[in-house]
C-alpha cells in the first residue's frame, strides 16, 4: 500500500527524514518516539497535509501525481487534537466524517446509516443529541474515533487515539481497531509503550526527525529501545505474554 | 425528525412576520396607505417610494446578516461582522473615493476595492500560523475602521460641497432607495447564495480545526478566499447602497445560534430571512419614531440595538473571547 523510497520534508529547522520504509495492505502499525521525534509531521506527510522531496508510492502510485481527492479516498485520520466551534451534536459530528464520500450538498442515506452503524459500534449512541463540546475529554476522543472510522477507508492513521479514555473504553477501541487491521493498513501514534508492544504488529520508531527503526514484534530488542527513548526498557515474559518494565 | 420539524416551524414563522413587516412597512409613513383602497397619489408614492425602499431594507439586510454569517465561518469567531472586521468601513472609504472622482456610477466597484484592501489588512494583522486570534482580529477592525475614517474625514474636508450628502449617507439609510438598487441587489444576492449553496457541508467541516478539516477533504485556503470575496462583495454593494449599518450582522446569526439552527443549510437561510425582517422593521421605526415626518438614519437604530448587544456578548462570553475553542 505504501512505500517509501526516500523522502524528505523541512518545516522550520526541522527534517523529517524516512528512507525504505514499506508497508502492506493491511496490519496494525505503531508509530513511537518521544515528543518532537518526528511522529506526527511523518503523518501529515503521509496524507499529503505537508510536502515532500523524494519518493512515495501510495498503492503503486507516485503519491504527488494523485489528486487531493484520490488521496483523500484513501486515508482517514485523527489529528492529535481537535477543536470545534459550533455546537454541533454528536451525530452530526460523526456524520461530517462521511464529508469526502458525499457530492459536497447533501449527506446521503448510506452516509447516515454508516453513521449509525459506526456510533453503536463505538459505544457513544446514547450521546447522540449531546452537543459535542460539553462532552468530557474521553467521550469525545471515542466521538472522533467514530467520526474518523465513518470515512471507512483501506488507511486509517491515528495521532494518540487512547488519550483520556478509561481503560475500559481503551480495551475495547484496541479490539476495534485489530478487527479492523485484519483488512486495513492502520497506523498508530502512541506513548504507550507497554500497550504498543502487548497489541500491534509492527513498529516504527523515530529519532529527531530520522525512522531510525523498523521492525515487525518478533525482533523487537529491550536495549533498542532502552537507548532510543533514553530510559531502561526491559522485557518479562510471563506464559505466553510479553511485559515491559521500565525506569529512569 | 424532530429537529426537521422545529426547522419548519421556525422557517415558517420568519416567512410569515416577513410578509406582515412588508405589508406594514408599505402602508405606514409620513402618508399613510390604504393597501386595498388606494388612491392615485397613494398607488404613486407605494411604486416609486415606498415598495423601493422596503425591498431595498429588506435585502440589505440579508446581504448585511449573510455576509455576517460567512465572516464568522472563516474567522471561526462569533464577533466578525462587516462592522467589526473593519469591512465596512474600507467599503466606505472606497465609496467616498468614487463620490470625491465623480464615479459613482461604479460606487460599488470601489466599494468592494475598498472593503477587499481591508479585509485583507485585518486577516493579515490577525492570523497567526493560518489561525485568526479572536482579539486581535477585533484590534486590527478598529484600527482599519479608525484609519478608514480618518481618510474619509480628510477627503471630506478637501471637498466640502457634497459633505452634508455624504454625512447622511454615511450613518446608513434607505431613502435613496430606487428599483434598479433594488434589482442589481437582488442579483448580487442570489447569485452569492448560489455560489455558498455549494459551499455549505464544507462551511459546517471548517468549523473543526484546520487539519481535520483538510483531512476532511476540504480545501480550505480556497474556500476562505471564496468566502471572504462573497462576504466582502456583499458588504461592498450594501454600503454603497445604504451607508454604512453597523451590527446586523453580528447580533441576527447569533439570535439563530441560539434557536439551535447551527448547521450552515439551517443557519445561513434563517440568515438571509432574518436579516430581512430585521432590517424592515428597523427601518420602518426609523421612520416613525421622530414627529412631523422627520427620519432618524436606520444606522443609529441597529447600531444602538446591535451595540448594547455586542456589550451582553463581551461580557457573559469573555472567556470564549480569549480562549476561542
Amino acid at each position: 500500500m505504501i512505500d517509501i523510497d526516500d523522502i524528505k520534508a523541512v518545516q522550520g529547522d526541522f527534517t523529517l527524514r524516512v528512507k525504505g520504509l514499506t508497508l502492506k495492505d493491511n496490519g496494525l502499525v505503531a508509530v513511537l518516539g518521544n515528543n518532537g521525534s518526528g511522529k506526527s509531521t511523518f503523518l501529515s506527510v503521509l496524507i499529503g497535509l505537508k510536502d515532500f522531496n523524494g519518493l512515495y508510492q501510495l498503492g503503486g502510485k507516485d503519491f504527488n501525481s494523485l489528486s487531493p481527492r484520490d488521496s483523500g479516498r484513501v486515508f482517514s485520520f485523527l489529528p492529535q487534537s481537535v477543536s470545534l466551534n459550533m455546537p454541533f451534536d454528536v451525530f452530526y459530528v460523526v456524520l461530517t466524517g462521511r464529508f469526502a464520500h458525499t457530492d459536497g450538498w447533501r449527506y446521503s442515506k448510506a452516509d447516515h446509516d454508516s453513521t449509525e452503524r459506526v456510533i453503536e459500534r463505538l459505544d457513544i449512541a446514547h450521546l447522540r443529541d449531546r452537543q459535542f463540546n460539553e462532552l468530557s475529554g474521553g467521550e469525545k476522543q471515542r466521538v472522533l474515533l467514530a467520526r474518523t472510522l465513518n470515512k471507512d477507508t483501506p488507511v486509517i492513521l491515528l495521532d494518540e487515539p487512547f488519550s483520556n479514555t478509561d481503560i475500559l473504553h481503551q480495551h475495547k477501541l484496541v479490539r476495534l481497531i485489530k478487527q479492523l487491521a485484519e483488512e486495513k493498513l492502520i497506523l498508530v501514534v502512541i506513548h504507550d509503550l507497554p500497550l504498543a508492544i502487548r497489541e500491534f504488529d509492527r513498529f516504527l520508531f523515530f529519532e529527531s526527525g530520522t525512522l531510525s527503526y523498523n521492525v515487525p514484534k518478533a525482533e523487537l530488542k529491550a536495549e533498542k529501545l532502552s537507548r532510543i527513548f533514553g530510559v531502561s526498557v526491559k522485557f518479562i515474559k510471563h506464559e505466553d505474554k510479553i511485559f515491559v518494565y521500565t525506569e529512569e | 425528525m424532530r429537529g426537521n420539524r422545529r426547522i419548519k416551524v421556525i422557517v415558517t414563522v420568519t416567512t410569515l412576520l416577513l410578509f406582515a413587516s412588508i405589508a406594514l412597512a408599505i402602508s405606514i409613513g409620513a402618508v399613510k396607505i390604504h393597501l386595498f383602497n388606494m388612491s392615485e397619489v397613494e398607488r404613486s408614492i407605494l411604486l416609486h417610494v415606498r415598495l423601493p425602499r422596503v425591498l431595498l431594507a429588506g435585502l440589505v439586510g440579508a446581504a448585511l446578516v449573510f455576509s455576517g454569517a460567512l465572516f464568522q465561518y472563516v474567522m471561526k469567531n462569533p464577533l466578525a461582522d462587516s462592522f467589526t472586521t473593519g469591512v465596512s468601513a474600507s467599503s466606505a472609504m472606497g465609496a467616498v473615493t468614487a463620490i470625491m472622482l465623480g464615479f459613482e456610477r461604479i460606487l460599488p466597484l470601489f466599494a468592494l476595492a475598498g472593503g477587499l484592501t481591508g479585509l485583507t489588512a485585518v486577516y493579515k494583522i490577525s492570523s497567526v500560523k493560518g489561525r485568526i486570534q479572536p482579539v486581535t482580529m477585533l484590534l486590527a477592525g478598529i484600527v482599519v475602521s479608525t484609519f478608514s475614517s480618518a481618510s474619509i474625514s480628510f477627503m471630506k474636508y478637501l471637498s466640502d460641497d457634497s459633505v452634508s450628502s455624504i454625512i447622511f449617507w454615511l450613518m446608513g439609510g434607505f431613502s435613496s432607495a430606487s428599483m434598479s438598487k433594488v434589482i442589481t441587489l437582488a442579483v448580487v444576492l442570489i447569485v452569492s447564495y448560489l455560489v455558498i449553496r455549494r459551499d455549505f457541508l464544507s462551511l459546517d467541516l471548517i468549523c473543526f480545526d484546520d487539519m481535520t478539516a483538510e483531512a476532511g477533504g476540504v480545501d480550505v485556503g480556497r474556500l476562505r478566499r471564496k468566502v471572504f470575496f462573497i462576504a466582502a462583495l456583499l458588504t461592498a454593494f450594501s454600503v454603497g447602497y445604504a451607508g454604512i449599518i453597523g451590527f446586523a450582522g453580528l447580533v441576527i446569526p447569533h439570535i439563530i445560534r441560539l434557536m439551535r439552527l447551527v448547521k450552515a443549510y439551517e443557519l445561513i437561510p434563517m440568515s438571509l430571512l432574518g436579516g430581512a425582517l430585521f432590517m424592515i422593521v428597523n427601518d420602518l421605526i426609523a421612520r416613525v419614531i421622530l414627529p412631523d415626518g422627520q427620519e432618524l438614519p436606520v444606522g443609529i437604530l441597529t447600531s444602538f440595538i446591535g451595540g448594547l448587544f455586542f456589550l451582553s456578548l463581551l461580557i457573559k462570553r469573555k472567556k470564549e473571547l480569549y480562549y476561542f475553542d
